[in-house]
């Protein structure tokens, strides 16, 4: 900066300046009692917490086993349920394994949508309804399906995939 | 222990810490005393809000209670840390109020004329200036500039080279003189428009 024509013409002066009259402003007058009452308030929140750990290390075994068996009946009914559905339209449905992954497609880019330029997104879900997607007026679907929207940081909407990909096929097809 | 020792200023500051980690209410008070000030001063610094530094102080000690036992004094001294931590709380408020180089609301433009502390229109005007930089050049400067870190210290609080911290001082500092060469003329120009009219008003 020493080049500068700038700094010849006061700018470092008026920074020290700048800088001791920062050295005198004050932060305003300490609540002393509200500072300690904060102080023990967080204390006893981690005593807490504490506690809930040491008490949680005795169950937390029995309880990740109850859930594991909770999740695998659960999925085994949402397969049934969904092959139920989902068997008669087509062949390659009924013959999918019972433990392939739910359908998701990849990312498709919205039309007229701004592009993928950002190096920062947000991934919302959302349900649409299926009689969004009706191609003949008439042949609405019951329903909704499942999808993540991906939204640049200016709040537009860039690209859509679909996480049940396959019922949104079924429901084109029938129509 | 001599308190004009920065040495020993820092390792009371650590075994400070190290006491509120260990829930020594008497320890978190003392920091506070100490260094509440920094910080404050910093956050007034970026932001020139009195509203806006009392906030940035109640969340950094905050912090503290929580995260005293994460510090590492290998990594810099618990001033420093501190200021770390006040960097952090000021670029969220600053992104959530969208003051990165907006001009400041009318609470923050004008210090108060009771306990005015910054009389000389000239420095008023650098705290303006400094407070509508870019946040990478103006964090750079109150931290070297005005909070008097050395470049090392600075580096460790901003987390990035040396290097980094000696070009951001450099584009601060340029950029600075310009935004304040330029609200000169503009000030100048504006001063050359009034005066014609307040001579007619008197006039008539």
């Amino acid at each position: 900066m020493s080049n500068s024509p700038h700094e010849k013409t006061g700018l470092q002066p008026d920074l020290v300046q700048l800088r001791a009259a920062l050295r005198k402003v004050e932060a305003p007058a300490i609540d002393e009692a509200a500072l300690r009452s904060r102080f023990r308030e967080v204390q006893r929140q981690r005593a807490q917490s504490a506690v809930t750990e040491r008490a949680g290390g005795s169950w937390r075994l029995p309880l990740a086993a109850a859930a594991a068996v909770v999740l695998a009946v659960g999925g085994a009914l949402a397969v049934v349920v969904l092959r139920g559905e989902r068997a008669a339209p087509t062949l390659i449905a009924a013959e999918a394994p019972v433990t392939a992954p739910p359908a998701v497609s990849a990312f498709q880019p919205l039309l007229r949508s701004p592009g993928l330029s950002s190096s920062s997104y947000s991934v919302v879900r959302v349900r649409i309804p299926l009689s969004a997607f009706a191609v003949v007026p008439g042949t609405e679907q019951d329903g909704s399906i499942e999808a993540d929207l991906l939204v640049g940081e200016d709040g537009l909407a860039r690209a859509i995939r679909f996480n049940e990909a396959d019922a949104l096929l079924l429901s084109v097809a029938d129509q | 222990m001599d308190e004009t020792d920065p040495g020993s200023n820092d390792r009371l500051d650590v075994r400070l810490l190290a006491e509120i980690a260990a829930g020594v209410e008497e320890a978190f008070v003392e920091l506070y005393r100490r260094r509440h000030n920094d910080v404050y001063r910093f956050a007034f610094g970026m932001a020139r809000s009195r509203s806006f530094a009392q906030d940035v102080t109640q969340e950094v000690f905050l912090n503290v209670l929580e995260n005293a036992s994460r510090f590492d004094s290998a990594k810099g001294s618990v001033r420093a840390w501190l200021f770390g931590c006040a960097r952090y709380v000021t670029l969220d408020r600053l992104r959530l109020e969208r003051r990165w180089t907006d001009d400041m609301p009318a609470e923050s433009t004008t210090f108060d004329s009771d306990e005015r502390l910054i009389a000389d229109q000239r420095i008023e005007r650098l705290h303006a200036a400094i407070a509508r930089l870019p946040v990478e050049y103006r964090e750079a400067l109150v931290l070297f500039e005005l909070q008097e870190l050395t470049y090392a210290e600075t580096a460790a609080v901003l987390d990035c080279p040396v290097g980094t911290v000696r070009s951001r001082l450099h584009r601060g500092r340029v950029l600075l003189a310009a935004m304040l060469e330029e609200s000169e003329q503009a000030r100048a120009e504006a001063g050359a428009k009034i005066e014609p009219l307040q001579a007619r008003e008197v006039c008539s």
